[in-house]
């Protein structure tokens, strides 16, 4: 217990481990506000048109759509449609109907607007008196945050390990580690409590990330807790590791960075590119993808898959640190 | 003195090469490279809306090929419900009715229109072409530009701070200080390195990304964007290299420029989110001549001149940043 008072004395001292225990705390508190952000412009038809080129009423009949912006002059108003960054739609008098020009590089969506929309001014008598029955939306921004606050959570999960390994690599640097040899500690207890201080960390960061992003009921809440303290275990075996193989700070960051990509980026390709079969399985073996699946899973409702999920994190919990224990032994034997 | 520069710039070399500096720029290439060619390319596609059309005694026959034809209610809200931005069009009754999820209000405008439209499609006037390139073109481009400024400002960043701290934290700046060298020629050799090494890897991610065709006409103003940033990135980290302690304290600082600096300059340059503040943002102007430099549009030389004399008052403060170093380590 004293030793593990000192790792954490050790670890509050340090910013770069605070930092990293922040930083995901303070990503889940920008996502919050980026929801607040009205992103659904993005989506939006945007019209230019010329000075005095068309009637007020149509001017009207297109703000139905989406904002209409007025030009001085064809160069300017051809330059705003070829702007990359929008997707503005050129609007233009053409007797009693009306021209559009595009950029030509736009979304399907947008090409297949611009051409329609002449037909639809044609049209407008008929399709304004037309019934709609609009159903609500859950959430527009869902789809959007639905990917973002796993992979945040992610990230808040493995910080254990960027604890750990930051933590260990930093002994090396200042000599701790020979110390450590010659302290009355036997391995097992220099491993618990890292991971104890590893785990301790990266749970809290997820706890709180979570508690910022979802909104659980008690049930789900302790499949949550428990999705996020195996992870957070793995994760901080997993620093545990970088810190042994890495010689210094530099090479240890660099791992840490290719980790971390691995970490992410193949459970938000996998969910992107709807993975199955054999590769879901070998997806498995990267710690966060069951992790990533159950978040997702429990936010959808689907408790069987949760547990599944909780399951192989168990595994791999067990995995991870019967291989730290066997290596750090055969190499206590080699060294004695 | 150009013996003395060429000596420097070989040991320079020597050490990012050996600092894996190279390795790392290849690696990330060839990651770029696997990310646009098989990821963003196909993610980056979004179809019209669906129209799904239950029209059980077949009033409709004029509609478009587009109208995906549904056997009950069931079937269509099923539809509706996996596919939200789809417009579900509803004529058991007689008169047709449209069924869609609530979205934007200026979207679901339209989108209710569209769906009318194709059940009484007329072809209209096409639409003028004023642009040159093709979606896959500019999502390319576009996508290239972003990820050259990523690794310019933030990943090639950390290189330039991580080797440059080694290289304090070996002594080499107490070895210059009794070099019989001019002392600019430290400074000079290193901006030469990394600017080097940028431009090489300006142009291969160019070339490998965006068309060889296409990428090579851009080249010439893709560069002379990339020796901007490159200049402006190297110089930061040499100033972060003298005046923090060590990399620990370096990366707080490195977060900040790479978060906290990327983020909106990526929303306000890419989407129509605009920041009315962003014009302040000093990386917004310089991302977006790298961003014209790919479209091919004019920047303005107020621009250039502005950047000229970032570069000129970074290379001054980081010349008296380097004396003072050398006159402590004296």
């Amino acid at each position: 217990m004293k030793g593990l008072t000192y790792q954490l004395k050790s670890v509050l001292r340090d910013k770069f481990c605070l930092m990293t225990f922040l930083l995901p705390i303070l990503v889940a508190v920008a996502l919050n506000f980026m929801g607040s952000i009205d992103l659904s412009s993005l989506g939006e038809l945007h019209f230019g048109v010329l000075e005095n080129n068309l009637p007020p009423q149509t001017i009207t009949w297109l703000e139905r759509y989406g904002p209409v912006t007025a030009y001085g002059t064809q160069e300017e108003l051809t330059a705003a449609i070829k702007e990359p960054s929008t997707n503005v739609i050129g609007v233009k008098a053409d007797a009693d109907s009306l021209k559009t020009a595009i950029s030509g590089d736009e979304l399907e969506i947008f090409q297949q607007a611009a051409a329609a929309l002449p037909a639809l001014y044609e049209q407008r008598a008929g399709t304004e008196q037309a019934k709609v029955l609009t159903l609500e939306r859950p959430d527009i921004l869902e789809s959007f945050q639905g990917i973002f606050i796993p992979a945040v959570l992610i990230v808040a999960m493995f910080m254990g390990c960027t604890f750990n390994a930051m933590n260990i690599i930093s002994e090396k640097e200042d000599g701790v580690a020979f110390i450590n040899e010659i302290l009355p500690m036997t391995p097992s207890q220099y491993i618990m409590q890292k991971v104890v201080v590893g785990f301790l960390f990266g749970s809290l960061s997820s706890v709180v990330t979570a508690c910022i992003c979802f909104q659980l009921s008690w049930q789900n809440f302790g499949i949550m807790l428990a999705l996020i303290g195996l992870s957070s275990f793995v994760a901080a075996l997993i620093g545990l590791f970088i810190g042994k193989l890495s010689e210094g700070l530099m090479i240890g960051v660099v791992y840490i960075k290719i980790i971390m990509l691995v970490f992410i980026a193949v459970p938000i390709v996998c969910s992107l590119i709807g993975v199955s079969g054999p590769l879901a399985i070998i997806c498995n073996i990267v710690p966060s993808q069951p992790a990533f699946d159950g978040i997702m899973a429990l936010s959808a409702g689907n408790m069987g898959t949760a547990i599944k999920d909780i399951g192989i994190l168990i595994i791999h919990c067990v995995t991870w640190f019967t291989l730290y224990v066997l290596i750090s032994a055969r190499r206590k034997k080699r060294t004695t | 003195m150009g013996k003395g520069f060429c000596a420097l710039f070989k040991k320079d070399c020597q050490m990012l090469s050996s600092g894996k500096f190279f390795l790392m720029a290849i690696g990330f290439l060839a990651l770029y490279t696997a990310y646009v060619n098989l990821g963003y390319i196909r993610f980056m596609q979004m179809p019209p809306y669906n129209v799904y059309l239950y029209d059980p005694a077949g009033t409709q026959t004029e509609k478009s090929s587009l109208v995906q034809t549904v056997p009950s209610m069931e079937a269509m809200d099923t539809a509706l419900l996996s596919d939200a931005n789809g417009v579900g069009l509803d004529a058991s009754a007689g008169e047709v009715r449209v069924v869609l999820y609530k979205g934007a209000e200026h979207v679901d405008h339209h989108r209710a229109d569209y769906a009318l439209f194709l059940l009484r499609p007329s072809t209209g006037s096409a639409p003028e072409i004023v642009g040159t390139n093709t979606p896959e073109q500019k999502a390319r481009k576009e996508i290239t530009c972003e990820l050259l400024f990523f690794e310019l400002s933030a990943v090639g960043f950390l290189g330039i701070a991580a080797v440059l701290f080694r290289e304090k934290g070996m002594g080499v700046i107490r070895v210059h200080a009794i070099l019989p060298l001019q002392k600019n020629l430290f400074l000079l050799s290193k901006l030469a390195v990394f600017l080097l090494s940028d431009l090489v890897f300006a142009v291969l991610l160019t070339l490998l990304n965006a068309g060889l065709a296409d990428g090579a006409a851009l080249l010439p103003a893709v560069l002379l964007q990339t020796a901007i940033l490159s200049l402006i990135m190297a110089l930061l980290g040499l100033l972060c290299a003298l005046l923090l302690k060590d990399f620990r304290q370096f990366t707080l600082a490195y977060l900040i420029i790479a978060i906290f600096a990327a983020t909106p300059v990526f929303l306000s340059a890419n989407t129509s989110v605009k920041f009315d503040w962003i014009g302040w943002h000093p990386f917004y102007h310089v991302y977006m001549g790298l961003k014209n430099a790919y479209f091919g549009s004019a920047t303005s030389p107020v621009y250039y001149a502005g950047a000229a004399a970032a570069i000129l008052v970074l290379f001054l403060v980081v010349q008296f940043a380097f004396r003072r170093e050398i006159g402590k380590e004296m």
